[in-house]
């Protein structure tokens, strides 16, 4: 019997990445956050392999870790946060908010699952993926596109309103 | 292998209730932006979960609207941020009270 190295790689990923978003949000300073983000995403995309959802797993290192992760780690050194490590890092509020995140796991004891295995298991390809993309989802897809272009000509307007007025 | 349904249904919780508690608890605006990335990465792993269990792509399809989303809400909100900036430097949600009651 050929030794799974899939099932202890699974639950290292599921551990890694429980502790690195523990760890995001939960140190000072905003980089060092930025970082085990990074470091969620990069085991978060392991997960998506090791569920047959390669594309994803490319784009969510591409997309997600690769431009957004940076997007905001360069606003942040944008932005002069060098009082932000004297503050107190949460608000006073933060036991409340701590009952309403554990509210939210203790839904994890609630998950039922009936055992009903896929016909196929590894539907994750490229060629499926794009076929769904601009078949039945054509017009989500569309949406989605114009979504994104509200939010370019927004992020501009708002992020360039000084130099318009002046 | 099979990655076992209820396992990764608790584990998009956990990560889940990790950043609605980041969300809740943070005071640095950027830090509530990311605690919102770390749900919707939640959100994610529960697609393509669904995905691998019901055998169709569906819930793949749905994750990479997701992470569509995601990127056009970093977009909006990092960008409010910079013209907050110019009003009041920093990145504190607590210099934001006009609205509070």
């Amino acid at each position: 019997m050929i030794f799974d190295l899939a099932t202890p790689a699974f639950y290292y990923m599921a551990g890694a990445s429980v502790v690195s978003a523990t760890l995001a949000v939960t140190r000072k300073n905003p980089v060092h956050s930025m970082l085990w983000v990074l470091v969620l995403f990069m085991h978060v995309a392991g997960i998506f392999l090791i569920l047959h959802a390669e594309f994803l797993a490319a784009v969510q290192v591409i997309v997600y870790a690769g431009a957004i992760l940076i997007f905001y780690l360069f606003i942040v050194m944008l932005l002069d946060l060098s009082g932000e490590e004297t503050r107190p890092r949460f608000s006073k509020h933060w036991p409340l908010a701590m009952v309403t995140g554990i509210f939210i796991i203790s839904l994890a004891l609630l998950v039922q699952v009936e055992p009903r295995i896929a016909e196929d298991p590894s539907p994750g390809n490229l060629a499926q993926v794009g076929k769904q993309l601009f078949g039945p989802f054509a017009l989500p897809f569309e949406i989605v596109s114009l979504v994104l272009l509200a939010a370019i000509i927004g992020a501009v307007v708002l992020a360039g309103r000084r130099s318009a007025e002046s | 292998m099979i990655a076992p349904m209820d396992v990764v249904l608790k584990l998009s919780a956990l990560l889940f209730g990790i950043g609605a508690f980041g969300f809740l608890a943070r005071r640095n605006i950027i830090l509530m932006f990311i605690s919102v990335e770390i749900m919707l990465t939640a959100i994610n792993i529960s697609l393509a979960g669904f995905s691998q269990h019901h055998g169709n792509l569906r819930g793949q399809v749905l994750a990479l609207f997701v992470i569509a989303i995601a990127a056009a809400e970093a977009g909006i909100g990092l960008g409010l941020l910079i013209a907050k900036n110019r009003i009041k430097s920093g990145a504190d949600v607590s210099d934001l009270t006009k609205l509070k009651w």
